[in-house]
C-alpha cells in the first residue's frame, strides 16, 4: 500500500495544476458551510449575552428591533425618541434603576453614547486609563476607538455634525477625552461615552454663550426689554466647554422634556420586572417596555432560517462540486489510458490500478481537511472579531 | 501572663473586631450644604462619615467643584441634593443618578419662582427663560424638617439594619426644628405686618412661612452700595417704612453707619450655607431667633 501511495505522492506532485485546484474545491465545500456555523454561533453568542445581560429596555413605541440594536449595540438606525420624563417615572415607580441612553451622534465615525455613569457600573466597565467622567463635555471612550484612532486620555475628539449640508446646525463640540476603558469585546469598546449632558450639548439643548443681560454688543443683542434679550443669529454658541465658561452652559426648557433613545431598565427583583411589563403592556401610553433577550432570539430565529436557505444551497453545491469531481477523475482514468496500460504491461493487477486512484484521491482528500482545518483555525481565533466587524458593528 | 492579662488581651480583641466592624459599615454620604451636612450627621450619628467637601469662604450654591472633588461624590455611598435649583454645579457634572437624593422633592410643588428674571430668545428654539428659583429651603423650618425626613428615609433604605436608630434620631432633631418654627412664628406674631428689609434675597421660604413683610435688595455686607442702589433704598422705604434690615452676615461699619444715619438698624439672620466657624446650624438659627426677637421686641417697646 505504501508503493501505491508512493507512485500516487509522485504523480499528484507532478500535475501540480491539477491537485491545486481539486485540493480548493474540497476545501471551499467543506469551509463555507463550517465558517457559517461557527460564525453563527459566535453571533448567536454575542447578541444573546448582550440581550440577556440586559433585563429590560424601554423606548417609544415602534420597532423593538431598532430599538434593542440602537440600546444594546449603538446601531445607526435611530428608534423613536423619548423624554426623560420616562426615566422619572420609572425612578418614581421604586421596582427599578432606569440607565438613560442617548445614542444619536458621532465622533469620527464612532457613536457617541449619552448615559450616567451607573451605565458604567452596570456593564462592569473600567477604566485602563485616566479617569471617570466629571465634567460636562468630557468623553470616555473604548479601547477599540482608542486603538483605531491612535488617541488616549489626555487627547480631544470633535463631534461630528448630523448632515453635512445643514450649515445652520450646531457646532460641533470639542470633548476632552478623560479615560479609555479596558476591553470589553462588546460594542462598549466601540463607543464615545458622555454624559448625557454633554450628549444634549451635542445636539444644542444646552449650550453657553456670553451674558445677554450684559452684552453691549449692537450686532448681537437686537432687542432688549426688562424682561427679555433677543438675540441675532451672530451670538455665538460655545464649541467647548472649559473651566472659563462652563457656568455659561445652560438648558433650553424643562429638562424632564429632553430626548433620550432608550432607557436600560434594571428591577429591583423579577416581581418588580414582571410588575413593570405588566404595567407597560396594558398602558395605552407611548412607551414599550421590551425583553431584549425575547427581541434577539426573534431575530437569531430570522438568521437561522436564512442559514437554512443557504445550507441547502451549500448542499445542491457540494452535490454538484462532488459530482464534478467524479467526472475529473473518470476523465483522468481515460486520459491515462497508456499509463493504466503500462502498468498491467509491467505485470500490475486491476487491484493495483484501484489502489493507486484510492491513494490519490486519499492524498487531496487529506490535503483539504489540513487546509481546512488551518483555514478554520484561524475563523475560530478571530470569529469574535469578524462578529462584531460584520454582523454588529 | 495571668488571668487578668489574657481577659484584658482578648477585651482589647474583641473592642479592635468592634471597631473595625463598625468602620466597615460606616456610609459615606456627601452633601451640598452644611444644614444638609448637619441633618444627616445628626440623624446617621456614628454610623456615617458626612462630608461637606467645601472651602470654608466659598458660598456652596454658586461653588464649582474640581474633577477631583466630584471623584469624592462619585464614590460616595449617598449623594444629598437639596433641591429647587440649589448648587447649579450639579447639572454641569456627572453624578451616579442613582444615588443621588433630591431632599426637598416632597414640597416641590411650592417652590419659589424669583421676580425679575431676564429671558433671552435666539436661535432655532426660539425664547426660553431662565427664570430663578428661591433655594434657601431650609429656613422654613417644617421644609427643613421635611428635608430630614428624606435624609433618613434615604439612609434607612441604605443601611436598613440601623433604620431604628435613624428613625430616633431623626425625631429629636425633628422636634428641634419644630421648636425653632414654633419660636420664629410666635416672635413674628408679634406684628406680622412690620416691614422689614432683606439686603439679598435669600429669605423667601423664610418670609412665606412666617408671613415676613420682607423686601429685598441685592447688597452684599462687605461691599459699599453704589448711590443708585442708596436710591433705590430710599425709593422702597417710601412705600415700604422699614427700620431694620436683615444681613446674611455682619454687614461692614460704613454700610451700617449709613443705614443707621437713615434710622434703618442692622441684624443678622444667616441663612448658613456653609459650615460655621464655631457651633452649628441649630445654635446658628438661635442667635438668628434671637436677633429676629431683638427687631421685634424694639418696635414693641417703642
Amino acid at each position: 500500500m505504501i508503493d501505491s501511495f508512493y507512485i500516487a505522492w509522485r504523480y499528484v506532485a507532478f500535475n501540480k495544476i491539477r491537485t491545486a485546484t481539486l485540493i480548493a474545491c474540497v476545501t471551499l465545500i467543506a469551509i463555507l458551510p463550517l465558517t457559517l456555523e461557527l460564525l453563527l454561533t459566535e453571533s448567536e453568542q454575542q447578541l444573546l449575552s448582550r440581550a440577556e445581560s440586559t433585563p429590560l429596555l424601554l423606548g417609544a413605541k415602534g420597532s423593538a428591533l431598532d430599538l434593542v440594536m440602537n440600546g444594546l449595540y449603538f446601531d445607526d438606525e435611530i428608534p423613536e425618541l423619548v423624554s426623560m420624563a420616562a426615566v422619572n417615572e420609572l425612578e418614581d415607580s421604586g421596582l427599578a434603576m432606569p440607565i438613560p441612553l442617548y445614542v444619536r451622534f458621532n465622533a469620527r465615525r464612532f457613536p457617541i453614547v449619552g448615559t450616567t455613569l451607573d451605565y458604567f457600573d452596570f456593564r462592569g466597565l473600567t477604566m485602563a486609563q485616566g479617569r471617570q467622567l466629571a465634567l460636562l463635555g468630557e468623553a470616555v471612550i473604548g479601547a477599540e476607538v482608542a486603538d483605531r484612532l491612535g488617541i488616549a486620555a489626555g487627547d480631544s475628539l470633535l463631534s461630528s455634525p448630523e448632515t453635512v449640508f445643514d450649515l445652520a446646525g450646531v457646532y460641533p463640540l470639542k470633548m476632552p477625552v478623560v479615560g479609555v476603558l479596558k476591553r470589553s469585546y462588546t460594542p462598549d469598546d466601540l463607543a464615545v461615552f458622555v454624559d448625557v449632558k454633554t450628549a444634549w450639548v451635542v445636539q444644542g439643548l444646552v449650550h453657553g454663550h456670553e451674558d445677554l443681560a450684559r452684552s453691549e454688543d449692537a450686532s448681537v443683542v437686537i432687542d432688549r426689554t426688562d424682561t427679555n434679550v433677543v438675540a441675532s443669529a451672530r451670538l455665538v454658541e460655545y464649541t467647548e466647554i472649559t473651566d472659563e465658561n462652563i457656568d455659561s452652559f445652560h438648558f433650553h426648557g424643562e429638562p424632564e422634556q429632553y430626548p433620550l433613545s432608550a432607557v436600560v431598565v434594571v428591577p429591583n427583583d423579577d416581581k418588580s420586572g414582571t410588575i413593570l411589563r405588566g404595567r407597560y403592556q396594558e398602558s395605552e401610553g407611548l412607551h414599550q417596555l421590551v425583553v431584549p433577550g425575547t427581541v434577539v432570539d426573534g431575530l437569531l430565529a430570522n438568521i437561522f432560517r436564512i442559514k437554512n436557505v443557504l445550507d441547502a444551497v451549500i448542499f445542491v453545491v457540494a452535490i454538484a462540486t462532488v459530482l464534478a469531481l467524479t467526472l475529473v477523475f473518470a476523465l483522468s482514468i481515460r486520459l491515462r489510458q497508456r499509463e493504466i496500460g503500462t502498468v498491467f504491461r509491467i505485470g500490475g493487477s486491476r487491484l493495483t490500478i484501484a489502489r493507486l486512484l484510492i491513494a490519490e484521491i486519499a492524498i487531496i482528500v487529506s490535503a483539504s481537511a489540513l487546509l481546512c482545518g488551518v483555514v478554520m483555525l484561524a475563523v475560530n481565533q478571530y470569529s469574535g472579531d469578524l462578529v462584531r466587524a460584520l454582523f454588529i458593528r | 501572663m495571668d488571668r487578668r492579662s489574657w481577659m484584658t488581651f482578648f477585651a482589647a480583641i474583641l473592642w479592635l473586631g468592634g471597631s473595625v466592624g463598625v468602620a466597615a459599615e460606616r456610609l459615606v454620604v456627601y452633601t451640598v450644604n452644611y444644614p444638609l451636612q448637619y441633618f444627616a450627621q445628626r440623624i446617621a450619628g456614628d454610623h456615617a462619615e458626612v462630608v461637606l467637601p467645601l472651602p470654608p469662604d466659598v458660598d456652596p450654591a454658586f461653588w464649582q467643584p474640581d474633577a477631583a472633588t466630584i471623584g469624592g461624590f462619585q464614590r460616595a455611598d449617598v449623594i444629598l441634593l437639596n433641591g429647587a435649583g440649589y448648587a447649579k454645579w450639579v447639572s454641569r457634572v456627572s453624578l451616579p443618578r442613582r444615588k443621588l437624593v433630591d431632599t426637598s422633592t416632597g414640597f416641590s410643588d411650592s417652590y419659589i419662582d424669583t421676580e425679575g428674571s431676564v429671558t433671552h430668545s435666539h436661535g432655532r428654539e426660539g425664547d426660553h427663560s431662565h427664570a430663578g428659583r428661591a433655594f434657601t429651603t431650609w429656613l422654613d423650618f417644617s421644609q427643613a424638617a421635611e428635608q430630614a425626613r428624606a435624609v433618613r428615609d434615604a439612609l434607612s433604605r441604605i443601611m436598613p439594619a440601623q433604620r431604628d436608630t435613624f428613625a430616633s434620631n431623626f425625631l429629636t432633631l425633628e422636634r428641634d426644628l419644630l421648636d425653632l418654627d414654633a419660636r420664629l412664628k410666635a416672635i413674628v406674631a408679634r406684628d406680622p405686618a412690620r416691614p422689614l428689609i432683606a439686603s439679598h434675597p435669600v429669605y423667601q421660604y423664610l418670609a412665606r412661612r412666617y408671613s415676613l413683610n420682607l423686601k429685598s435688595l441685592m447688597w452684599e455686607p462687605d461691599a459699599m452700595p453704589p448711590e443708585t442702589e442708596w436710591q433705590v433704598l430710599a425709593e422702597l422705604r417710601e412705600g415700604h417704612p422699614a427700620t431694620w434690615m436683615l444681613w446674611e452676615g455682619d454687614p461692614a461699619p460704613e454700610i451700617d453707619e449709613r443705614l443707621q444715619q437713615l434710622g434703618v438698624q442692622s441684624t443678622v439672620f444667616d441663612p448658613r450655607g456653609n459650615r460655621p466657624v464655631a457651633g452649628d446650624f441649630l445654635s446658628v438659627m438661635f442667635n438668628n431667633l434671637a436677633n429676629m426677637e431683638r427687631v421685634f421686641n424694639q418696635d414693641i417697646d417703642n
